[in-house]
């Protein structure tokens, strides 16, 4: 019969219609994207980093810059480290490569700005933020 | 009544056209009497970036060929370093492999039905395609953390084993896929709109394919039996049962539906490999700085558009003297002109869709 199919083409967006939303409710409910989820900056910790540049040699994009320079016992310091989030590809190879396991993603999605230098990202400063939050986070505990 | 042609742009801002494709059409009213694609919009240069790049690095930049399926080009450039570099494969990765591959075979498959529906008018097809696409995306974002960038498969191996429970989420996707494909059939392929819009438009002889040298379901739908799993078996396919499905005319309908009937022959890949996957490591030992030994290999895979293949030069530095992509869509997409000719303006966007092409792929 001709239009048959159509009507077997309405019944299953009918009965879609009295199924369960598969949408999500995003802003309100976030997504869930599990620990292997590769996303946002490069969270480093200064304190683990021996300044070897693996991650920077082994970055397929040229997205981190990081410069040393030579402490008094003639041993390697980090000076600067940059990420720049617009040209990196999150293909986690500097993450695997690091021999201290010094890097993590941050697992951020919504970080989009107004311009290209929203994007870059000094880790160093990062690294200091988040030790300066949870030193103060520790003092409210021992107060409260 | 004397008439002349008239040119028209079609894209390379059209949705219709898979990215940022242009087609140039010479109408003679609604024939089309030529069409020629202009390609070139994405072009990124990624042989050439590749070419500055080590081995191991130029594997993300074949996620962003045919972003679409991601997997089957990782497998493709590391089956074809191994190839080069004489590596032997632990077989969990091996399996892991066919099953990620297969997978993403799926959800490429899924999304040509879905968009040719949308190209034909019909929304709806594509909302429901692309929400089943997303249990496969899922499956790999817990895989490896992408969705479809996924620099997952690795020279060696794979990069990451399988989480907990993974195995047994693929299992539950299996038992439902049977359900998604009657929703397909029910809603997309089983329309009489849609079939009257494809059966008889553009048809391909065998002669014509094999000489444009298309490959994947463009050359099968034309009846050829050229599968690169079965005819050239690369990793482990050949331990699996599976049929090539076959077209008769090679016109729009068998190339659409031939992809409805290769998610059913990969699902039973997957089947037999989620039976038979052992226990054991998924990286070979591969050193850190990957030289191969100078010389040239070429090795091709069955991608979800087709036949890709690689050709690299090693010069026994870390990075590649040359490094050369087959790229099917590209050549598949050259099929346009002569099918489009005579038909229809609005049959063009149906061409196009079962051709299929992707867009990251023909411009590389």
């Amino acid at each position: 019969m001709l239009g048959k199919s159509l009507l077997t083409g309405m019944a299953v967006t009918l009965r879609e219609l009295f199924r369960k939303n598969v949408t999500e409710e995003y802003p309100e409910v976030q997504p869930e994207l599990g620990d292997r989820f590769r996303g946002g900056r490069l969270d480093l910790v200064v304190s683990k980093c021996i300044a070897c540049g693996l991650c920077m040699n082994n970055c397929p994009n040229g997205s981190i810059k990081l410069k040393t320079v030579k402490d008094e016992n003639n041993k390697r310091q980090l000076d600067s480290y940059i990420h720049n989030t617009g040209l990196c590809l999150f293909c986690n190879l500097c993450v695997e490569v690091c021999p201290t396991k010094c890097l993590v993603w941050s697992k951020e999605f919504a970080y989009a700005g107004y311009s290209r230098d929203a994007l870059v990202f000094d880790c160093m400063a990062l690294d200091r933020e988040r030790i300066h939050r949870e030193e103060q986070s520790q003092t409210t505990e021992e107060k409260g | 009544m004397q008439t002349q042609t008239f040119e028209l742009n079609m894209g390379p801002q059209h949705p219709a056209t898979h990215g940022v494709l242009r087609v140039v059409l010479e109408l003679d009213g609604e024939i089309v009497v030529k069409a020629t694609p202009v390609i070139g919009y994405l072009h990124r240069g990624i042989e050439k970036i590749c070419e500055n790049r080590t081995y191991v690095q130029s594997i993300p930049f074949t996620d962003r060929m045919d972003y679409l399926s991601g997997m089957n080009n990782n497998l493709a450039i590391c089956q074809t370093i191994e190839k080069l570099m004489a590596l032997e494969i632990p077989e969990r990765a091996e399996y892991i492999r066919v099953i990620t591959a297969e997978l993403n075979r799926i959800a490429s498959h899924m999304i040509t039905i879905g968009v040719l529906a949308l190209d034909l008018g019909g929304w709806t097809g594509m909302v429901y395609c692309f929400r089943d696409r997303e249990r496969i995306l899922d499956l790999f974002n817990s895989l490896c953390g992408a969705r479809m960038t996924f620099n997952y498969i690795r020279v060696g191996g794979v990069g990451w084993d399988l989480p907990e429970g993974w195995l047994d989420e693929c299992r539950r996707f299996l038992k439902d896929l049977p359900e998604m494909l009657k929703t397909y059939e029910d809603l997309i392929s089983g329309n009489e709109i849609l079939q009257m819009r494809l059966k008889g438009v553009a048809p391909l002889s065998a002669e014509r394919a094999i000489a444009m040298s298309a490959s994947g379901a463009v050359l099968r739908a034309s009846g050829v039996d050229y599968d690169v799993r079965k005819a050239n078996p690369y990793g482990i396919y050949d331990r699996f049962d599976f049929e090539v499905p076959l077209g008769t005319s090679g016109d729009n309908w068998d190339r659409f539906y031939l992809r409805y009937l290769e998610i059913i022959q990969s699902a039973r890949i997957i089947e037999q490999a989620l039976e038979q996957i052992p226990e054991g490591p998924v990286m070979a030992k591969v050193p850190k700085m990957i030289k191969p030994p100078v010389g040239e290999v070429y090795h091709h895979v069955e991608n979800p558009r087709g036949d890709l293949g690689f050709y690299l030069v090693s010069d026994g530095s870390p990075k590649p003297y040359r490094w050369h992509a087959r790229r099917p869509a590209m050549i598949n997409l050259q099929l346009l002109d002569e099918l489009s000719r005579g038909t229809f303006i609005a049959d063009v966007v149906a061409t196009l869709g079962t051709l299929d092409p992707v867009l990251g792929e023909v411009d590389c």
